[in-house]
């Protein structure tokens, strides 16, 4: 037993000198707190959480990455380091005979292509000889940023280039949180009113819509019955059409997601409208 | 009778089975992981449209890692839970090194008696695996605690790392089975699986205890340096790509594997040397004090074969930290925790005087060892010396009038015995010393016979000189008179003459003392009871070292759960002070000795029952 | 005649702590920290009693004197005058300890703090991670050029530091001593040699008032260069550091 407590008292004797040194020997560095983190509050952001906001925007909401990627090579790159950032490529574009637009900095060549599309196309992304951008406008349809989400994502574009950010931070703003929620709230109406609101415009031809990405839709129920374009919507990559205007299709570049996007009756009103396009 | 033992026998067999279908799922899965094809090949391998339609079937969306807010934490009343999870992580990893570490040299102990025909070096092997038990069952016990901790206090964190490695945790449940079941029938199964084949069979089951241990200590390391370097997820929102080996094979994933293997056997070594002293201490007849030397001693041995190599596995761990993020470097050698760095220099300097100390002291056990006693106090000086530069800071604490003297916060010739060449030059020295008193120890008691001994000494000894003199001279010509890239460079020749050393002088001892006269018979148990609180220096160091080490390679990543892709948002996120850690740390280290002096106890009890059976 | 290994010891503890003494303040004129030399002595004395207990024989001669003085009723005086006089130092030292002066609290000051992962200047955001010296490719790709970069970092360490960060870089520029903390020692081993180059175009960008909480009590004087340089020139007066200083940065690339 007295071995036993001596060891003990051996032990804690070394503990406490240890503990000892550790907080009288050397000096207590109080390291910085945490540094606070962002909050997506407009009014009294900074620019980099301005930034940070754009970043996000383009990589969710924005679904611009939908395109704008590396992959499928739809539409050219805006995010990339040096030749693959949009801002150091806007002075150029906008110095090239083929621009149609009033811009005048990189700021608003962005904003002005967010907004109409077709004012400066990239050779090669665009139909008609490169005068007609696929892309859709996106502050409508069923991205509609609003001007502070679209300021946001210049402003992140911007910085990615590494040039100067020149966007201001909007004030008393707010992005239209509510406005986006309460939208699938309200089921359209007619089929020409599920095409608007799903932007399948933006790809497809289809009724008064010119996309000239993914195929033809105008006069689809006369080649493809019901069962399949039901799965072609639900499930995009189960068939991979061959018609392209730009030749054969590539996958995965319709969005997986309108089957639980679209309520029940849109999706029918859609597929009937489709089976009915001869 | 017989019933119960082929009932035994059957299950024995089913558990063997167990262990053999669980190591073979170890195997088989790991290549799964591999596999697993990451998205972006997928994507670039894209040849045809079907293939590529089937890539579309496969690839699969992962959420991003959670942003939290502070009400995402359960909190009960003014609770800490940051403490808790320390202090119940901290005791599960001293447990776990612990008990994989004991069946590692177990077996090595094994296979030497079973070479030798040496009935002790079975027995001792008998007794290391018995103490490591009782320790098995509460590192199961504490492990279950951290999970359920975790999961009450951190439950998205969990969540998250548990949908990065859902296969590797169910590899890991099923390891953990396999590990108990080999374990208990290398326990159990030690008496009945004796001499001749069945030996072999037992070794085996050693082999594959050790096996299973290791890859569970591996992907538990995966989990850990993960949250330290992760790989395999989006950078930007933490989203799983799809390859669970990517993630598991991160970049501080290996340096981390090597790190804690070596530790975890000095580890274990300190703690059975801990056991070894203590019951030396509490025996009084002269062949328990004999046998719980002997014990002291072995174990004292390995604890220092793997103190002596753990100096340059962690000097690869942190440069690959400083590789991996230079902030996260800096934040370590250079910052806020720096400091710790001094402390972790103290300790590691008491872990080699104790070792030093108990060899200088085991000399007692030798009636030859006057011959060399005269020359312990120089060894001593220059050890003292080494560990002088060991823990001089680079950044000095100064009062105003001691900044003036200086002129500037730098001290002109302390000033580069603080960065790295100048640690590197000395620690190898103090190894070499180390190694030194090691080797006096060994001879103390024989007298060499052969004609050239000699001229074997005095080889022995221009090799000492030589290496050390080749080591400052590295540290000091490629430390202070070339640039940075050779500075670290310059560590692989220091670390490889001191392992010329170690091996050639081993190599010569052998052949020198061959067939050697013994001075006297070696006394064991003839040492005095200081040097057995040298080996509770040991252990208790050892401890305390590794729970203060465990804080910083986890608090270097301060306010984050996962380095830059998950945020810690807790209240308790804030990097604490030296003190503040160094007594959770302390906390922890009491419960920890507290726990491993209760199961020595309850090994003792169990002892003398069957003493008196 | 052989002194007793009590005496020896304390005489090897003292030899020690006057050689020290000697030798740094005197000789070298570079007195230690006195935090370190108790940490020192502290280690000095820890390994004198090993030494001297490490052999049974020796260990029974260095507690002899110290039993005997407690044991032994002849020595009765010393016993009484010890008693009293080791509690009195205990007191004096403690008082010493406490006694309020007028010297300033001893605080430790970071000198090469963590760098923020990602810092703004000129305009754009720089990853500190992987952010590299665009020039220092030249110096294996066309030498000549790189001597001509090197040339012009040095005009603008001429034009810019040499105030304070000498014109040998080694810290004693003529308004150096003006300053505390003083300015850096380019030249000392413990410096530039140890950091990247993205550190030190940190720092140099964006000086002291861009430095962390953990490196201050002392304001470095050090001015924000981004606003008086050019991307450009900070990172050609960066080759020159090292070149003049005969050091090479701190980079993971060689391996």
């Amino acid at each position: 037993m007295k071995i036993f407590l001596k060891i003990v008292f051996f032990c804690i004797l070394a503990f406490s000198g240890f503990v000892g040194f550790a907080n009288f020997g050397i000096p207590q560095v109080k390291p910085a707190p945490p540094p606070t983190e962002e909050k997506l509050d407009l009014g009294n952001m900074t620019m980099d959480q301005f930034i940070a906001l754009g970043d996000k925007i383009f990589n969710g909401k924005g679904t611009c990455t939908l395109c704008h990627n590396n992959v499928g090579k739809r539409a050219p790159m805006l995010d990339g380091a040096g030749e693959e950032a949009v801002a150091n490529n806007a002075l150029l574009r906008l110095k090239d005979p083929r621009y149609k637009g009033k811009a005048t900095t990189p700021e608003e060549y962005i904003r002005e292509s967010m907004k109409t599309p077709s004012a400066f196309v990239v050779a090669g992304f665009g139909s008609d000889n490169d005068t007609k951008s696929p892309m859709p406008v996106i502050t409508q349809g069923s991205i509609g940023l609003s001007d502070a989400e679209v300021d946001a994502v210049i402003a992140f574009l911007l910085n990615k280039a590494g040039v100067e950010v020149t966007v201001k931070i909007p004030v008393g703003a707010p992005p239209s949180e509510k406005a986006e929620e309460a939208k699938p709230a309200e089921p359209a109406k007619t089929p020409e009113e599920v095409i608007a609101k799903f932007g399948c415009g933006a790809c497809h031809k289809i009724g008064k819509e010119e996309g000239a990405l993914g195929p033809d839709l105008t006069r689809v129920g006369k080649s493809k019955n019901e069962p399949y374009l039901r799965r072609a919507i639900l499930d995009p990559n189960a068939d991979i059409a061959k018609n392209c205007p730009g030749g054969p299709c590539a996958p995965g570049m319709m969005p997986p997601d309108f089957g639980a996007k679209m309520t029940g009756s849109e999706f029918e009103m859609l597929v009937q409208y489709l089976v009915k396009s001869k | 009778m017989s019933f119960f033992s082929g009932f035994k026998r059957l299950t024995c067999l089913t558990l063997l089975l167990t262990v053999l279908f669980a190591g073979g799922f170890t195997f088989t899965s790991l290549p799964v992981f591999a596999n697993t094809a990451n998205p972006e090949e997928a994507v670039k391998s894209e040849g045809t449209t079907t293939e590529a339609v089937k890539e579309g079937e496969k690839k699969v969306e992962y959420p991003p890692a959670p942003k939290l807010t502070v009400a995402d934490y359960p909190q009960i009343g003014s609770f800490n839970p940051r403490i808790l999870v320390w202090i119940v992580a901290q005791l599960h990893l001293w447990f776990a090194a612990f008990v994989l570490a004991v069946p590692i040299f177990v077996l090595i102990i094994e296979a030497l008696g079973m070479a030798t025909k040496d009935q002790r070096y079975d027995n001792m092997a008998y007794e290391f695996i018995k103490v490591s038990m009782a320790a098995y069952s509460i590192t199961a016990i504490i492990g279950g605690l951290l999970t359920f901790s975790l999961l009450v206090f951190y439950p998205d964190l969990f969540k998250y790392m548990a949908s990065l490695f859902s296969r590797s945790m169910l590899a890991y449940a099923f390891l953990f089975f396999a590990e108990s079941a080999s374990l208990y029938i290398y326990y159990y199964g030690w008496h009945w699986l004796e001499g001749g084949f069945k030996k072999w069979v037992h070794l085996t089951i050693g082999l594959v205890l050790n096996f299973v241990g290791t890859v569970l200590m591996l992907l538990a390391n995966a989990w850990v340096s993960f949250s330290m370097s992760p790989n395999g997820v989006d950078p930007a929102t933490g989203a799983f790509l799809g390859s669970e080996w990517n993630v598991i094979h991160n970049f501080l994933w290996n340096p981390l594997n090597l790190h804690r293997v070596i530790a975890n056997i000095a580890y274990g070594g300190s703690i059975i040397g801990a056991y070894a002293a203590y019951k030396f201490l509490g025996s009084s007849s002269k062949e328990d004090k004999a046998h719980y030397d002997w014990m002291g001693y072995t174990a004292n041995v390995i604890a220092v074969g793997g103190l002596l190599p753990l100096p340059f596995a962690g000097y690869w761990l942190t440069k690959e930290i400083y590789a991996y993020s230079q902030q996260m470097g800096i934040t370590l050698m250079g910052g806020v925790f720096a400091w710790l760095f001094i402390m972790q220099a103290v300790l590691i300097g008491a872990l080699f005087l104790s070792v030093n100390y108990y060899l200088w002291c085991g000399m007692e056990r030798s009636e030859g060892s006057v011959r060399y006693t005269k020359n312990i106090k120089w060894i001593a000086a220059a050890v003292v010396a080494c560990f002088l530069v060991w823990f001089t800071p680079h950044t000095l604490v100064l009062t105003n009038q001691e900044l003036k003297a200086l002129g500037g916060p730098y001290h002109k010739y302390l000033g580069p015995l603080g960065i790295m060449p100048a640690k590197n030059t000395a620690v190898n020295i103090m190894i070499i010393l180390t190694f030194l008193s090691f080797t006096l120890y060994r001879r103390a008691n024989k007298i060499a016979t052969v004609s050239w001994a000699a001229a074997g000494s005095a080889v022995q000894a221009a090799i000492f000189a030589g290496a050390i003199a080749n080591i400052i001279f590295l540290g000091v010509f490629y430390g202070y008179f070339t640039n940075t890239a050779y500075k670290v460079a310059a560590s692989i020749p220091q670390v490889s003459t001191t392992a010329v050393v170690i091996i050639f002088t081993l190599i010569i001892d052998s052949m020198m003392f061959k067939g050697a006269k013994d001075v006297a018979p070696l006394k064991w148990g003839n040492v005095p009871g200081r040097s057995q609180y040298a080996l509770f220096t040991l252990a208790v160091s050892f401890t305390w070292l590794m729970g203060l080490m465990g804080y910083i390679r986890s608090g270097i990543r301060q306010h984050w759960h996962v380095n830059s892709i998950m945020r810690d948002n807790s209240i308790n996120a804030f990097t604490p002070t030296i003190g503040y850690a160094a007594q959770v740390v302390t906390l922890a280290a009491v419960i920890f000795m507290a726990i491993v002096i209760f199961i020595f106890w309850l090994s003792n009890i169990s002892a003398k029952k069957s003493a008196a059976h | 005649m052989k002194l007793p290994k009590l005496l020896q010891a304390v005489l090897v503890v003292v030899a020690v702590y006057i050689a020290f003494k000697l030798v740094f303040s005197v000789g070298l004129q570079q007195p230690i920290p006195s935090s370190l030399l108790t940490m020192y002595m502290f280690f000095v004395v820890v390994a004198t009693l090993l030494v001297t207990t490490a052999t049974e024989e020796s260990a029974k001669e260095m507690s002899g004197p110290i039993k005997a003085l407690v044991e032994d009723p002849s020595k009765k005086t010393i016993r009484n005058i010890v008693f009293v006089l080791v509690p009195l130092l205990a007191g004096w030292m403690t008082y010493s300890n406490l006694r309020p002066s007028f010297e300033a609290p001893v605080e430790l000051r970071t000198i090469h703090p963590a760098p923020p992962g990602s810092m703004k200047a000129f305009g754009k955001s720089y990853d500190l991670a992987k952010l590299e010296n665009p020039f220092r490719k030249y110096q294996k790709e066309d030498p000549e050029k790189f001597k001509a970069l090197v040339k012009e970092g040095g005009a603008v360490y001429y034009k810019n530091c040499h105030y304070c960060h000498g014109d040998k870089l080694d810290g004693q520029g003529q308004y150096a001593q003006g300053f505390n903390p003083l300015p850096l020692n380019f030249q000392d081993i413990g410096t530039i040699a140890q950091l990247q180059e993205s550190f030190l175009f940190w720092r140099i960008a964006t000086g002291g008032p861009g430095l962390p909480k953990e490196a201050t009590p002392w304001l470095s004087a050090m001015p924000v260069w981004k606003d008086f340089l050019t991307e450009d020139e900070i990172w050609k007066v960066i080759l020159f550091l090292y070149d003049y200083t005969g050091q090479a940065p701190r980079s993971w690339a060689a391996h």
